[in-house]
């Protein structure tokens, strides 16, 4: 076996029994699968072959296994998603019958909804901006999703909607430029860096406010 | 404290049995059972990312896998709501 002096000793010892237990998991999931003649049941257990998947990849150790492992948890959470959204759209057509898009065990009249948005909205969104990149536009992202959906007014313009939508694929541009910014000229790094983070960061925050807006739209309905 | 191995093992033989258990446990007709159980191979990945020392790919999944609890029960309430035998 061919393995580089920076793995350490402990790592290369445990590999071939996180990879056996990795294949026996994966392999007890597709077994499951196969046998499964409900469909959500199925769903279920595509995150058992998850953890497998995820199991074999952290057996390589060092950091390559931490940079492979956070895009395989991505690939895993819209796999999940875009299968039940496919499941719950095919049964919707069998029955005929509607759900909601968001459904919730209670009603969404808490006073907390009518005192707070204005000020945590504001802090998240401040905390998020100090923050930058990925984390920072997920938490700036909390804040106008909160905010969108606790305030009582309702009814988006579809122009604000398509502007939003247009800014997020702007900022998308702008974190493309900045890494090609890395490779093409190094010594303007510092650029690189603010415009890929700065455009995460509006990326990320802007695609969480719509989720924000459709979740009202739904829950204002009734 | 430990050898290091004592949570990798652990993490090992839960991620096996908890998938033996999500695929044929008790009670596991029910989805939402099943849903839980898979929480136990979640827990046992989490233990082997810590020997590891995997400290970002830890924090991320333990946000993915409560995002993915939450998609799923999303489902299962859905479908429930539309009627249709699970």
């Amino acid at each position: 076996m061919i393995v580089p002096t920076v793995v350490p000793e402990f790592t290369v010892s445990i590999f071939i029994p996180a990879l056996y237990v990795g294949l026996i998991t994966g392999f007890i999931g597709l077994l499951g699968i196969s046998f499964q003649k409900n469909d959500l049941s199925a769903l279920i257990l595509t995150d058992i072959v998850g953890v497998a998947m995820l199991v074999i990849v952290a057996a390589v150790g060092t950091d390559l296994a931490e940079a492979l492992i956070l895009p395989g948890l991505v690939v895993e959470l819209a796999e999940i998603m875009a299968i039940s959204e496919i499941l719950m759209s095919r049964e919707m057509r069998k029955t005929g019958n509607n759900a909601s898009i968001f459904p919730l065990p209670f009603a969404m009249d808490m006073e907390i909804f009518s005192t707070a948005p204005n000020f945590l909205a504001l802090i998240l969104i401040a905390y998020g901006v100090f923050l930058t990149g990925f984390t920072g536009g997920a938490v700036a992202g909390g804040g106008i999703l909160f905010y969108v959906i606790a305030r009582r007014s309702r009814g988006l313009p579809i122009k604000v909607w398509e502007g939003i939508a247009g800014i997020s694929g702007v900022a998308w541009c702008i974190w493309l430029a900045g890494f090609l910014i890395f490779f093409i000229a190094p010594e303007l790094w510092l650029l690189g860096l603010f415009m890929s983070s700065c455009g995460i960061l509006i990326k990320v925050a802007s695609k969480m406010g719509l989720i924000g807006i459709m979740a009202r739209e739904d829950l204002k309905r009734e | 404290m430990f050898d290091p191995q004592i949570w990798f093992y652990t993490g090992c033989a839960l991620v096996v049995i908890g998938s033996i258990a999500t695929v044929t446990g008790p009670g596991v007709k029910d989805p939402i059972v099943r849903i839980l159980n898979t929480e136990i191979p979640a827990v046992g990945l989490s233990l082997i990312f810590l020997t590891y020392n995997h400290t970002i790919a830890l924090l991320t999944y333990i946000a993915a896998t409560t995002i993915i609890t939450l998609i799923l029960l999303r489902a299962v309430v859905r479908l429930e709501e539309m009627g249709a035998e699970l």
